[in-house]
């Protein structure tokens, strides 16, 4: 579904990925952790061109997005993302925040959307939320929208990118419950996460970034298990 | 000199400076061509200050600045960079030399010139709303375009009206110099009369009550719409 080849990405003087190559698969659900300044927030945000690669190539469903001619926002309309700090638009209700693409996109008529909207939020229980504003909310509230506002494009695909870190710690339990019900109705999913309980309970892959480059990547249990390089054993002895 | 004497001297002032010959007249008048400026000026700065900020701001794909950006760049400096009364001569008397309207002239002076900094207000103030919300949109595939009008320029709106507010006031003041271009403003009726009646005092405190209370209303309404914007934004 997505294929990333020889993936490199340079700030001013810094070389943040040194060549990231991966295939994910439809259905799959792949794990990023890996220590900060490790790459892999860029590698996600890189896969729907938030940030822009200095070489390689990223395929979406058989289609070369990193072609200059490619067109990015129709293919962005596809791809959902989750923020670390919710990014919920401050000046829009609730409501408005979830109907506002799909509507100005014309994939739905204001009606569709809205009824779609009140569906998606009833499902993480947050209907009763639909007039507020982002600013009433809570950080679990508002990250439980955020997922819903992606969701209503229908995306194929779903990045969050550390979707609990900017969460009190009481809050993160009903994010990673709404994250593992969206699991289990099949979503592709790719998360950059600290949670490790998420990562061997969800992931169907597991990735370990460090230094720009996939290190080491394998289902779950053998990855917890028996991690194979040096540099991950430290790792988890420090974060497990 | 005793209480009445001086009284009577205050009165007979105040009636030379607008009573005697319906000179109030002049000092409404007068008043008319300043708001008149003003208020189009504004309107004018209001829209050039806006397209010049989001010229500004445009960048190519790959993070260059545009021909637009380098454009507006180049019209804030010169703008900034001299004097406005400099400016609404060298319009009144070389650019529009044929035109004989005088408030035209004047207004498409103070427009441009108001234009310079109410860009760069604008842009501080899109600058100002988080990048997130910019990723955000994006991500959700809307448009560089549509992620302007629909997310950043509303929230951007309310960081700007204090920094624009203060703008329309300077504006409003620095119209005192249309009398270098013989336009009888509000300031060179009072020069004129005082003048006239070799008695500067009320002609000129008189003028500067007139604009000090046109102000404290906008200043008053100004902050009406600040607060009621806060509100039904929830923040």
């Amino acid at each position: 579904m997505i294929i990333v080849k020889d993936l490199h990405k340079k700030f001013e003087d810094t070389h943040v990925l040194r060549g990231v190559n991966y295939h994910v698969h439809k259905g799959e659900k792949v794990v990023v952790i890996g220590p900060s300044g490790s790459g892999k927030s860029t590698f996600l945000r890189c896969l729907n061109l938030l940030e822009k690669p200095t070489s390689g190539e990223i395929w979406f469903d058989g289609e070369l997005i990193t072609d200059p001619k490619a067109d990015i926002d129709r293919i962005r309309a596809h791809m959902g993302m989750v923020f670390q700090n919710f990014n919920l638009f401050n000046n829009l209700s609730i409501m408005d925040n979830i109907t506002l693409a799909p509507v100005k996109l014309r994939l739905m008529s204001k009606e569709e959307a809205g009824e779609n909207a009140l569906k998606l939020l009833a499902r993480v229980g947050l209907k009763e939320k639909a007039d507020a504003y982002p600013s009433q909310l809570s950080g679990g509230q508002k990250q439980r929208i955020a997922i819903v506002r992606s969701l209503a494009m229908n995306p194929r695909v779903m990045l969050f990118d550390e979707p609990t870190s900017a969460l009190d710690p009481e809050m993160v339990g009903e994010v990673l419950d709404v994250m593992k019900e969206l699991a289990e109705s099949g979503m592709t999913m790719v998360v950059v996460t600290h949670e490790m309980g998420f990562a061997r309970e969800v992931g169907t892959r597991v990735l370990f970034m460090d230094e720009g480059v996939i290190m080491e990547e394998n289902e779950p249990g053998e990855f917890f298990g028996n991690p194979g390089c040096e540099r991950l054993r430290d790792f988890l002895s420090k974060v497990l | 000199m005793d209480m009445q004497a001086w009284w009577e001297r205050v009165c007979g002032m105040f009636e030379a400076a607008f009573i005697t010959g319906d000179r109030w007249k002049l000092y409404i008048g007068g008043l008319g061509i300043t708001m008149e400026i003003a208020f189009f000026a504004a309107v004018l700065g209001l829209i050039i200050g806006t397209v010049t900020a989001l010229m500004k701001l445009s960048v190519k794909k790959n993070g260059k600045k545009t021909i637009w950006s380098r454009i507006a760049n180049a019209y804030i400096d010169i703008i900034r960079g001299t004097p406005s009364v400099l400016q609404l001569m060298i319009m009144w008397f070389i650019i529009m030399k044929s035109c004989k309207q005088e408030v035209l002239v004047a207004v498409l002076s103070f427009g441009i010139n108001s234009g310079a900094y109410v860009a760069e207000i604008v842009r501080a103030g899109i600058l100002a709303v988080d990048k997130g919300q910019t990723e955000a949109g994006r991500s959700l595939g809307l448009s560089g375009a549509q992620t302007m009008i629909y997310i950043v320029i509303p929230q951007a709106i309310k960081n700007v009206l204090p920094p624009i507010g203060n703008e329309f006031i300077v504006l409003l003041k620095e119209t005192a110099i249309v009398g270098y271009v013989g336009l009888t403003d509000l300031t060179r009726v009072a020069n004129q009369v005082s003048s006239r009646t070799y008695e500067a005092f009320m002609p000129l405190i008189g003028a500067a009550v007139i604009y000090f209370v046109i102000i404290k209303i906008l200043t008053i309404l100004l902050d009406r719409l600040e607060r009621r914007l806060r509100k039904s934004d929830n923040r």
